[in-house]
C-alpha cells in the first residue's frame, strides 16, 4: 500500500471502510488474507513464517503481517470469516462413520479426538488469537470460499464456477453461476466421491507424499502413456449429467486414516510402490509402468473435469470460467479445459488450493459488508515486504560478500547470461504455491544440463521434475502457443513450446512439448519484467528458467534471514536480496 | 453475518463464555437442519470431549494420508 490505513475512529469518521480478515486452518495451507476498502490489500500462508511446509496450525503470523502491511491493528477488524463451517464437517464425519461402519470403528474415535480437542473451537481459537470479540468472528461454507477467491479475484464481471478438490464439509465439488456480488450454487457433488482424493490416494500409490507429491504425479505422467484406461474406469465411472463417482471398494480413505487405498487397488493395478524410493525411468520397466498409470490418472482426471466443465457451460450458458480448490492446481488439466470444453476465458487464481479460501472468505466478508464486489487480483506479490537495512546488515554480520550495485537486476542479468544461477528475493513474496519471480531461483532456459543441474544439486529432487519459463506477456507468441490467457500470469496452465522455438528451451521444455509458462507484465511485475528484457537484451531471448526459491521439501522463502539460510546452504552461485547482490568468495 | 462488539474473550470467564456460545452453535446447527436424530450422539460426544478435556488426554493429531478429519 502507498500509505497506511489510518486507525480506529480517527479512520472511520474520516473515511469510512471495511476491514475484513479471511482465516484457513487446522486441515492444511493455513493462511490468512485480508482486505481493506474492497481492495486485496494482502494475503499470506503461515509457513511462510513458521517454516513448516503446508502449516496447519492457526494463522497467527500471517494474521499480523497482513494487518502490519495495511498499517493496521486487530482492534481495527470489523469482520473475521473463517474459510468453512466446522459443524458441518462434524456433522459429515458422523454421519459418514455411521454410514462406514464397522470399517470406519477404528478411525471414529481419532477423528473425533481431533474434533473436539480443536477444530470445533475454532472461532473461539481465532477471537484468542486476534484478541477481539468473539460475535466479530463468522463462518462461510469451505466451497462458497473456493468459488469466492475464484469468482471475486477474478476480472470476469459474469462466469462459471467450479470449485473441485478433496472436501470442504460434505461436497468435494461444486457447480456455481457467479455474477457481480452474487455466488449461486447450481449442484455439488458429496463426499466420498471425489477427485482430489482419487489422485490423492493415487498419489500416495505411487510413493509420494500426499498432499506434497500431486505435482510430481502430474510431471511424471508426462512420462509415460495411459494405457490402463480401462482399470480408470472401474475407479471413476462418469455419470451423463457431467458428473462422476468413485469405485469406492478401491480406496479407504473415508474408512481408514492411515491409507487411502484399499488392497482391491493393488490387485487392480499391481503393489504400491515403495516410499520415496528413486526414479529411474530409462532403465527400469517397473518405473515406466509406474508411469505409465500416472498418466492413466492424469488422463482420467482431465476427462471428469472437461465434463464438469462442460455441463457447468451448458447450465450457466455463459462464456468464461473461473476454477478452484486443490485440483484446480492441475495446470495440465486447466490447459485441456480451455482448449477442449468450450470456454472462451478461464481464470485460476494463483492460491487455488485450500489457501486460497482464506481469500475467498474475506472477500465474502467484504461483498457483506460494502454490499459491492471487491476489485479483481492485479497481482500475486500480496506478501511481507523485504528491507535492504535488514539484508545489509545480515549479510554483513554472517560476513557474506556482497555488495549492492547501483543497477542490480542488470547485474543479476549479467551473471545468468554468464550460465550462473541467481536465486532472486525481491518485494513481497508471492501468495500461492508458484514462485512468480519475487522468491525465485532464475537461470538460462537453453541447455537441458541446466535442468539436471538445478533438479540434483539446488533442488534435489526427482529427475523428471520439469521447470517453468517466465516471457515477457508481448513477446510470450514467438515461443508458445496457448499462453495468451489469464492463467498465465499466475503459473496455472501450460502451454505448447513452438517446435521451431524448442531448441532455444531444452531446460524449461518437459518431456511432452509443453511448459508452465509464466506471461510477465510491467504493471503486475515491473522488476522481473525489466529482468527479462535485461536478459533479452543480453541473449536475444526474453525468457528465464523460474523455480522457487525454497530447498527440497522447505517452504518458499519468506524473510531475509530465510533468504541468507538458503544462500547459505544451496549451491546457487548469487542472490539477490532486495538490492544487495550477494556472491561466493 | 450479524457481529457484535461485545468485550474481547480474555480471561477463564469470557472463555467459558466464548465456548458456550459455540456449544449453542453446534446445537443450533443440528436443530436446525432437522438433524435432531444426532442429538444423543451430540451428547454423547460434548460430555465425552468434556471428561478428555479434564483428563487432560486430549492433543492435536494430524491424519497420515489426508487432512479430512
Amino acid at each position: 500500500m502507498d500509505a497506511p490505513f489510518r486507525r480506529g475512529d480517527e479512520r472511520r469518521a474520516a473515511d469510512p471502510v471495511s476491514v475484513v480478515l479471511g482465516i484457513s486452518a487446522y486441515y492444511h495451507d493455513s493462511a490468512a488474507a485480508l482486505v481493506v476498502d474492497g481492495q486485496i490489500v494482502a494475503a499470506m500462508q503461515e509457513e511462510r513464517f513458521s517454516r513448516r511446509k503446508n502449516e496447519a496450525g492457526l494463522p497467527r503470523q500471517a494474521a499480523m503481517a497482513c494487518l502490519a502491511q495495511a498499517g493496521l491493528n486487530a482492534g481495527d477488524l470489523d469482520l473475521v470469516v473463517y474459510y468453512e463451517d466446522p459443524f458441518a464437517r462434524l456433522e459429515r464425519i458422523i454421519l459418514a462413520s455411521l454410514r462406514t461402519f464397522p470399517r470406519s470403528w477404528k478411525q471414529f474415535p481419532g477423528a473425533m479426538r481431533v474434533q473436539l480437542s480443536s477444530k470445533i473451537w475454532v472461532l473461539d481459537s481465532i477471537a484468542a488469537m486476534l484478541e477481539i470479540p468473539r460475535g466479530k468472528v463468522v463462518t462461510t461454507t469451505h466451497h462458497r470460499s473456493h468459488a469466492a477467491s475464484a469468482f471475486y479475484a477474478s476480472p470476469y464481471e459474469r462466469a462459471a464456477i467450479l470449485t473441485i478438490d478433496g472436501v470442504g464439509e460434505d461436497v468435494s465439488t461444486a457447480m456455481w453461476k457467479g455474477e457481480g456480488t452474487s455466488l449461486e450454487c447450481l449442484g455439488s457433488i458429496e463426499y466420498p466421491h471425489s477427485l482430489g482424493l482419487m489422485y490423492a490416494a493415487l498419489t500416495a500409490w505411487l510413493g509420494f507424499e500426499v498432499n506434497e507429491g500431486e505435482y510430481k504425479v502430474m510431471g511424471l505422467a508426462a512420462f509415460g502413456t495411459p494405457r490402463f484406461k480401462e482399470a480408470f474406469a472401474a475407479l471413476i465411472e462418469p455419470r451423463e449429467d457431467g458428473a462422476f463417482a468413485l469405485g469406492l471398494p478401491y480406496f479407504a480413505f473415508h474408512t481408514d486414516t492411515d491409507i487411502a487405498f484399499s488392497p482391491k487397488l493393488e490387485v487392480l493395478l499391481g503393489p504400491r510402490r515403495p516410499f520415496a524410493k528413486p526414479w529411474d525411468l530409462s532403465g527400469c520397466a517397473e518405473d515406466r509402468r509406474y508411469a505409465d498409470v500416472a498418466a492413466s490418472l492424469q488422463w482420467a482426471t482431465e476427462e471428469a473435469v472437461i465434463a464438469l466443465a462442460r455441463e457447468v457451460r451448458a447450465r450457466t450458458g455463459l462464456d468464461d470460467l473461473c476454477l478452484a480448490g486443490g485440483v484446480a492446481l492441475n495446470c495440465v488439466a486447466n490447459a485441456r479445459v480451455l482448449r477442449e470444453s468450450g470456454f472462451s476465458r478461464v481464470f485460476v487464481q494463483p492460491a487455488a488450493g485450500d489457501a486460497g479460501g482464506a481469500l475467498g472468505a474475506a472477500m465474502i466478508g467484504a461483498v457483506e459488508l460494502d454490499g459491492e464486489r471487491p476489485a479483481p487480483m492485479t497481482t500475486a506479490a500480496l506478501g511481507a515486504p523485504l528491507s535492504n537495512d535488514v539484508a545489509r546488515s545480515l549479510a554483513e554480520r554472517l560476513g557474506l560478500k556482497w555488495s549492492a550495485p547501483g543497477d542490480v537486476l542488470g547485474a543479476a542479468a549479467d551473471l545468468i547470461a554468464q550460465d550462473q544461477v541467481v536465486a532472486m528475493a525481491r518485494g513481497r513474496f508471492e501468495w500461492g504455491p508458484r514462485a512468480l519471480g519475487q522468491r525465485s531461483i532464475l537461470a538460462a532456459p537453453h541447455d537441458p544440463a541446466m535442468r539436471d543441474r538445478l533438479n540434483r544439486v539446488v533442488k534435489k529432487r526427482e529427475p523428471f521434475r520439469p521447470f517453468a519459463p517466465a516471457v515477457p506477456h508481448d513477446r510470450a507468441a514467438e515461443w508458445f502457443t496457448g499462453a495468451d490467457n489469464d492463467m498465465a500470469p499466475y503459473m496455472t496452465t501450460t502451454a505448447r513450446v513452438e517446435p521451431a522455438r524448442a531448441g532455444d528451451l531444452g531446460a524449461v521444455t518437459h518431456v511432452d512439448d509443453t511448459a508452465r509458462v509464466q506471461t510477465v507484465t510491467a504493471t503486475s511485475a515491473p522488476d522481473f519484467h525489466r529482468l527479462l528484457e535485461d536478459i533479452g537484451a543480453r541473449c536475444a531471448t526474453p525468457i528465464l528458467l523460474n523455480t522457487s526459491l525454497n530447498g527440497n521439501g522447505e517452504p518458499i522463502v519468506a524473510s531475509e534471514s530465510d533468504a541468507m539460510a538458503f544462500f547459505l546452504s544451496h549451491q546457487v552461485d548469487a542472490m539477490v536480496v532486495e538490492d544487495v547482490l550477494l556472491t561466493r568468495r | 453475518m450479524v457481529t457484535d462488539n461485545t468485550r474481547a474473550p480474555t480471561g477463564k470467564v469470557t472463555r467459558f463464555v466464548s465456548r458456550a456460545g459455540t456449544v449453542g452453535q453446534l446445537f443450533r446447527h443440528f436443530t436446525g437442519r432437522g438433524r435432531l436424530f444426532m442429538l444423543p450422539v451430540i451428547l454423547f460426544i460434548l460430555i465425552s470431549a468434556v471428561l478428555l478435556v479434564l483428563a487432560g488426554g486430549l492433543s492435536y493429531v494430524a491424519p497420515f494420508v489426508y487432512a479430512i478429519f
